[in-house]
């Protein structure tokens, strides 16, 4: 792409880009490296905004897409009807038909109208994007076709197909590819099946032969045999683990990583949340490191996204993908909690504008855009539709397409050491090409995904996280190290709230407890100390010690914390039941839950009845042990304090007045 | 339900056929027969959204056509 055009890229829809990017294409040869810019490109017109800023709307501007051959003439006879001063986007708005109209009064009023009309394939208030110098340099870098010249030195597939794959040089698989290819790593598909074996009229397609497939199964027909018969499924598989570098076809990101055939959709690309739910859970116990699941729609369903919580408590990384609405609103399953959800770019970077976006938005990765072009989208083996026994080479666009990318990439992050969804996401985002300089938008979510960078940060984590995830933690709602990060959505709370449930019982409090019970007894003389066995093993001290600093940690035992959050909130340290009680999840825990102040008020009615102050004894030093070691740990970060720089005195403060308290209860009654 | 708008075809995965209803709501089509298959075709259709149903297209939520006619 030349360069004006690549610096501030005007979009509507996301569409005008590709005017731009067309232009662009007939001046430049196939592969060739970045080159000067060459004038000014017509649909940049109305760039106006200072660059950083994008996806903004333009308050007195719509884009209207007229029905394709749309002419000229045609447009100007509608100006006239809807009062809008309409204009062609570009030279090659006459193919595209996409319209500018600036200036406009009542946007609200003239889209109602201008949508109405059956030549208008859609119509909205103007977008605009612009990006700076230094990511324009980036997007530059990816030709179309050839290799882009920072990648030409990695790993260069023998693939014949490979130089039309932009999509995985625009993810730096080269550079991926020397570190990790996938090995081992099982990636369940769920989706219309895929053409992995010869079997009645199925037959394996060429380009996935001598691949690894673990045990599926077919959700649809019920039996063994998730065969594709309607050619989705199989593409989508491609992108994963497509065979590479055996002279046939096309490459496919993690190409040593095991494929898991799992049949969801049938043969219209249909299915039902309830199967998929139990595909999900299928493919959870199954092995399955990774679930790819290019599908959506429906709405909400609890059943579905109880499957997506059970299949990441167990380990699995799931991603899907956002949808092909193009509206600001991701679809299920992507927008459950524990599912990363994948956006639409086309080759220059531009999110596609069929791609669906919103707050629940994780991640961006090429699903291509053909409305430039067959060879804009992302090419991969499949089934022909219409006889399940032929293969072909078929360009595909969509979100679906984008998702496998991504789970490709898990699967290589996963072969390169990341043991939990967790660590595989933050380095999927940290390795993420920022869009705009931000860290997130509802637009690419953490960025467009760059194998090679989420490799790099698996190895190197940011050093300041990597030490707040590393320190022992006490209480669950610190466990998500404190992070200025406020895009993040409600799954990583509670994914990490669901991990912690699942992790043995931590009893380090308990030892706080024990070691401050011990000093809490040297200070009382004499008579008034009683001894250090007596108070410890008491049933009435140790009972409430044991619950507030460690909970229920026999649940698991007995099998009652499994599958419940309810059971699983009782196994965590009774100051983080207050805490999810009270006052939900979250990332920051309630300065008054973790204080003196429930001991404190227990104490008022330990005063008056004997035999309830042992009890009252054993929880003051239980919250003094949970404190003191939420100190030590540096883990909480308390909300509603100022500075966090307070949390730390507050804890140490709040632990020495339960101390009193407890003092206060097992001081012997002189008698 | 009834439902009128536009028949469209959307290259998008595999190639989705959708109903641009008059509601400003766009529908991926199921049911009917084949020859509700005309790209820019203007239909009055009688069907149902059908709840829980999830697609490849994932343009909007599935309309199963009982009966259509061109208008």
């Amino acid at each position: 792409m030349t360069q004006s055009s690549s610096l501030r890229v005007l979009v509507g829809l996301g569409v005008a880009a590709f005017a731009a990017a067309c232009t662009g294409d007939r001046t430049a040869p196939a592969a060739r490296a970045p080159e000067p810019a060459s004038g000014p490109v017509e649909s940049v017109k109305v760039a106006t905004r200072p660059s950083g800023d994008i996806g903004d709307r333009v308050a007195d501007a719509i884009v209207v897409d007229f029905k394709d051959g749309t002419t000229a003439e045609q447009i100007d006879a509608w100006e006239t009807r809807w009062n809008v001063d309409l204009e062609l986007n570009s030279v090659e708005g006459v193919d595209d038909g996409i319209a500018l109209a600036v200036g406009v009064d009542d946007v609200e009023g003239a889209l109602e109208q201008i949508r109405r009309d059956p030549n208008v394939e859609s119509a909205e208030q103007l977008v605009e994007y612009s990006i700076p110098e230094t990511e324009a340099d980036e997007a530059e870098a990816i030709p179309l076709r050839g290799p882009a010249p920072e990648d030409s030195d990695g790993y260069q597939p023998n693939d014949p197909d490979w130089d039309k794959q932009w999509n995985l040089r625009q993810i730096h698989m080269p550079k991926a590819w020397q570190t990790s290819k996938g090995k081992g790593v099982v990636v369940a598909v769920l989706d219309t099946g895929i053409a992995y074996e010869d079997n009645d009229e199925f037959k394996q397609v060429p380009d996935l032969k001598g691949q690894k497939f673990a045990k599926g199964y077919d959700f649809v027909n019920d039996d063994d045999h998730a065969n594709d018969d309607h050619g989705h499924g199989t593409h989508v598989a491609g992108t994963i683990a497509q065979a590479t570098n055996n002279k046939e076809g096309v490459a496919g990101v993690a190409f040593e990583a095991t494929l898991m055939p799992v049949k969801v959709l049938d043969h219209f690309g249909r299915g039902t949340s309830a199967d998929i739910a139990d595909a999900i859970r299928w493919a959870a116990d199954n092995g399955a490191n990774v679930i790819n699941m290019s599908l959506g729609g429906g709405g909400y369903s609890q059943v579905m996204a109880d499957a997506v919580a059970y299949a990441r408590k167990k380990g699995v990384t799931v991603i899907c993908a956002a949808g092909n609405t193009g509206q600001g609103r991701v679809e299920y399953p992507a927008a459950y909690p524990g599912a990363v959800a994948v956006a639409a770019v086309g080759p220059e970077g531009q999110k596609a504008p069929y791609s669906s976006w919103g707050k629940e938005l994780d991640i961006a990765a090429p699903g291509g855009d053909k409305s430039k072009g067959e060879q804009r989208g992302i090419l991969q083996n499949t089934i022909n539709p219409q006889d399940p026994s032929k293969s072909v080479y078929a360009y595909y666009q969509g979100t679906s397409m984008a998702t496998p990318h991504v789970a490709g990439v898990a699967a290589l992050l996963i072969a390169a050491g990341a043991k939990t969804p967790d660590q595989v996401e933050k380095a999927l985002f940290q390795g993420a090409d920022q869009v705009g300089g931000k860290e997130w938008s509802d637009q690419y979510g953490h960025g467009i995904l760059n194998a090679e960078k989420a490799l790099k940060a698996l190895k190197n984590p940011n050093p300041k996280e990597a030490e707040a995830s590393a320190a022992p933690v006490a209480v669950a709602p610190a466990s998500t190290p404190a992070s200025d990060d406020t895009s993040d959505s409600a799954s990583a709370d509670e994914a990490a709230d669901l991990a912690a449930a699942e992790a043995p019982s931590n009893w380090t409090p308990l030892f706080f407890a024990a070691g401050l019970l011990a000093v809490t007894l040297l200070t009382l003389r004499g008579r008034a100390r009683p001894g250090y066995l007596n108070v410890a093993l008491k049933p009435t001290f140790l009972i409430p010690a044991l619950l507030v600093t460690v909970g229920l940690f026999f649940l698991p035992w007995i099998g009652g914390a499994h599958g419940s959050s309810v059971l699983a909130t009782f196994r965590l340290p009774i100051p983080d039941w207050l805490e999810k009680i009270i006052f939900g999840r979250g990332k920051t825990a309630n300065p008054l839950v973790y204080s003196a102040l429930l001991p404190g008020l227990l104490a008022l009615f330990g005063i008056k009845g004997k035999g309830f102050r042992p009890i009252v004894g054993g929880m003051a030093i239980g919250f003094a042990g949970v404190l003191a070691y939420s100190a030590f740990a540096g883990a909480p970060a308390l909300s509603w304090l100022p500075f966090t720089f307070l949390a730390i005195p507050w804890l140490v403060i709040n632990a020495a007045l339960c101390l009193l308290i407890a003092r206060g209860m097992l001081k012997k009654e002189a008698a | 339900m009834k439902l009128t708008g536009k028949v469209a075809f959307r290259d998008i995965e595999t190639g989705i056929w959708v109903l641009e209803g008059d509601d400003g709501k766009t529908y991926q089509l199921a049911g009917g027969d084949r020859k509700i298959k005309k790209d820019g075709g203007r239909i009055e259709a009688e069907g149902e959204v059908v709840k829980g149903a999830m697609t490849i297209g994932m343009v909007g939520p599935v309309f199963e056509v009982k009966t259509y006619r061109f208008v």
